[in-house]
């Protein structure tokens, strides 16, 4: 399948001057200013084939609004090159804008001040969307994000959450085959994160729309993205399915096990099996570590029920948020 | 196609903007009010300062008021469209509103100018044509279809060249980050442009001319209309002017844009 999005060896560089501290040198600033050069985005390369959902993750100011702001011709790349549905996003803006929707979480692309709706009427002209294209995809927005509502209230007086599915709907109104969004759900509540997700699902599902998205909340990723990329400090760390990125950082399974007495956890303190590490977490509990890699998960578990009288067991998967915690301290990927 | 769509919505635009003056209805009546305030100082200053001496280096009281009334209508038609210039270092580049801009498929500078119109500032055109009106037929200036059509042709020139220097002006924000910018002082020295250009010193007349060419806009398509032969030359040169200062606008604008940073999220 041709690639929807094509990026290769993509930089950007902001220049900003540096200020110092107390009046004689913001005296000095006025007239000589010192630049520093921060490479926000540090050559990367993509691809992204049509129909795709991929999670853009990364720490803050890791480069990730920048790459989106670059995907959707907000900013010129230094250097390096974007094709994105066949146009230079910032070169071609005037054509590419009206094949993509953009949502960004943190700010809202209405008009603050005129009803809902009125942003609405006025996108349509600008988009040329027809009067029957204009009611019927309205109709199916209120199905699904329920927004009908508030239409007819002004942008500043909508909650986050309003305001958000306002957003993405506005951002599909003109039907684009290509979606970017920035932390759509940041600051929302469980009930809205959900419909978005689902909205975001659907439409995915239903018009093969390609969909790319940076998040900080990991469920966004495991609910709806097969794919994922890792961004930190401008480069590209990991690129590939989910399940790759958990293969590759966790090298640890722990089995949690509750006991019947304090003999028994004594007991199974001292099993010895190969390659297993006890830690007694409580009185009746103890929980066994051991390298992925070496032991089965049910392997260890027959062998202690064979030797131990066990109440109850967890087995506790490590959850994306550490991996990922993992990537952002330890910078995993890079030392592998 | 494109210049149906680019009216339909400025068309969307002012309708819109004319809903959200009406809800906030006593902003309208309070600008409104400080708009006609300024306008009344202005036109009484050249009262008190020219009505005793009648005269200024050659030029008529009446004339001066013809100068000064002409020059209220093209100011009058770019303040309906400035106010996003004025703000545009602020809200858009800091506040980082420019972003919406740029990803909706209409000519960037088309939605600063537009997006916010102060439809109250033609109050000073109304003003200013009662003034011509009133003048230009006192001084031998007729309703004549071929002086008319000058002044109409004036007036759009000059609105235009106002709208270009200010664009330039506020596309410097783009290197610059501060948020008053350089406006401020450019603005002030519109009102040298309505009074007759040789009373000036050379520096003043050529700054005004040449350089920041206010008195295109505002002193020589009225002297052209009053005294002819001496200005008419300048007459023909406006479009000229106007022409080289939107490309020029235009040009900057470009790579102001190019340049553009965003905030940080």
């Amino acid at each position: 399948m041709p690639a929807l999005i094509e990026v290769a060896d993509l930089v950007k560089e902001f220049r900003s001057f540096r200020r110092g501290e107390g009046v004689a040198s913001a005296f000095r600033a006025l007239f000589v200013r010192q630049y520093t050069t921060l490479r926000a985005v540090d050559s990367i390369s993509f691809r992204i084939p049509a129909g795709e959902m991929v999670g853009y993750i990364g720490p803050n100011g890791a480069g990730k609004s920048t790459t989106i702001k670059m995907l959707t011709g907000i900013l010129m790349p230094t250097t390096g090159s974007v094709v994105s549905n066949g146009y230079q996003p910032f070169a071609q803006r005037a054509q590419y804008t009206r094949t993509i929707g953009a949502v960004f979480g943190q700010r809202t692309q209405l008009w603050w001040d005129i009803a809902v709706v009125e942003s609405f009427r006025l996108l349509k002209n600008i988009y040329g969307v027809t009067d029957a294209d204009y009611t019927a995809r309205m109709k199916r927005f209120d199905e699904v994000l329920e927004i009908g509502r508030y239409l007819h209230q002004p942008v500043r007086k909508l909650s986050l959450g309003e305001r958000m599915r306002c957003d993405v709907a506005a951002a599909l109104l003109h039907h684009p085959p290509l979606l970017f969004l920035d932390e759509p759900t940041i600051g929302l509540d469980i009930v809205a994160k959900d419909r978005i997700r689902e909205f975001l699902k659907h439409i995915n599902r239903q018009n093969g729309t390609t969909i790319l998205l940076t998040t900080h909340d990991l469920a966004d990723i495991e609910e709806l993205c097969a794919r994922l990329m890792v961004i930190d400090k401008g480069k590209l760390l990991f690129d590939g399915p989910l399940v790759e990125l958990k293969r590759r950082l966790w090298r640890e399974n722990t089995v949690k096990f509750e006991v019947k007495d304090r003999e028994q956890a004594q007991r199974l303190e001292s099993l010895g099996l190969p390659g297993v590490t006890p830690e007694r977490v409580s009185e009746l509990s103890v929980r066994l570590h051991f390298p992925r890699e070496m032991q089965a998960t049910a392997e260890v578990i027959r062998k202690v029920l064979n030797a131990v009288e066990v109440t109850d067991i967890a087995i506790e998967e490590q959850s994306i948020d550490d991996v990922v915690k993992e990537i952002y301290t330890g910078s995993a990927l890079t030392h592998r | 196609m494109e210049m149906r769509r680019y009216l339909s919505l400025l068309g969307q635009y002012s309708l819109q903007y004319a809903k959200v003056r009406m809800e906030h209805r006593w902003d309208f009546f309070i600008s409104v009010f400080t708009m006609t305030l300024a306008t009344v100082f202005g036109l009484a200053v050249v009262f008190l300062i020219f009505g005793r001496a009648r005269e200024m280096n050659g030029w008529s009281f009446d004339e001066l008021l013809f100068l000064y009334g002409f020059s209220l209508i093209p100011m009058a038609l770019f303040n309906v469209i400035s106010v996003n210039l004025y703000q545009f270092a602020d809200q858009y580049l800091i506040q980082g509103k420019f972003d919406r801009v740029l990803l909706r498929p209409v000519h960037s500078l088309f939605q600063i100018l537009f997006e916010q119109l102060r439809i109250e500032a033609l109050g000073d055109a109304v003003l200013g044509l009662a003034i011509v009106g009133v003048c230009g037929p006192r001084l031998g200036v007729h309703a004549e279809p071929g002086s008319v059509a000058f002044l109409v042709v004036a007036v759009f020139c000059g609105a235009l060249l106002y709208t270009a220097i200010f664009t330039i002006l506020a596309t410097v924000s783009f290197w610059w980050e501060d948020k008053v910018g350089v406006m401020p002082p450019v603005y002030n020295l519109i009102v040298f442009g309505r009074y007759p250009l040789d009373i000036y010193n050379g520096f003043l007349r050529v700054l005004l001319s040449w350089v920041i060419p206010f008195g295109f806009a505002t002193f020589y398509p009225a002297a052209a209309v009053l005294r002819g032969e001496a200005y008419r030359v300048y007459g023909w040169l406006l479009p000229v002017v106007t022409g080289v200062f939107c490309m020029m606008a235009l040009w900057v604008w470009e790579r102001g844009v190019r340049s553009y940073s965003s905030t940080g999220s």
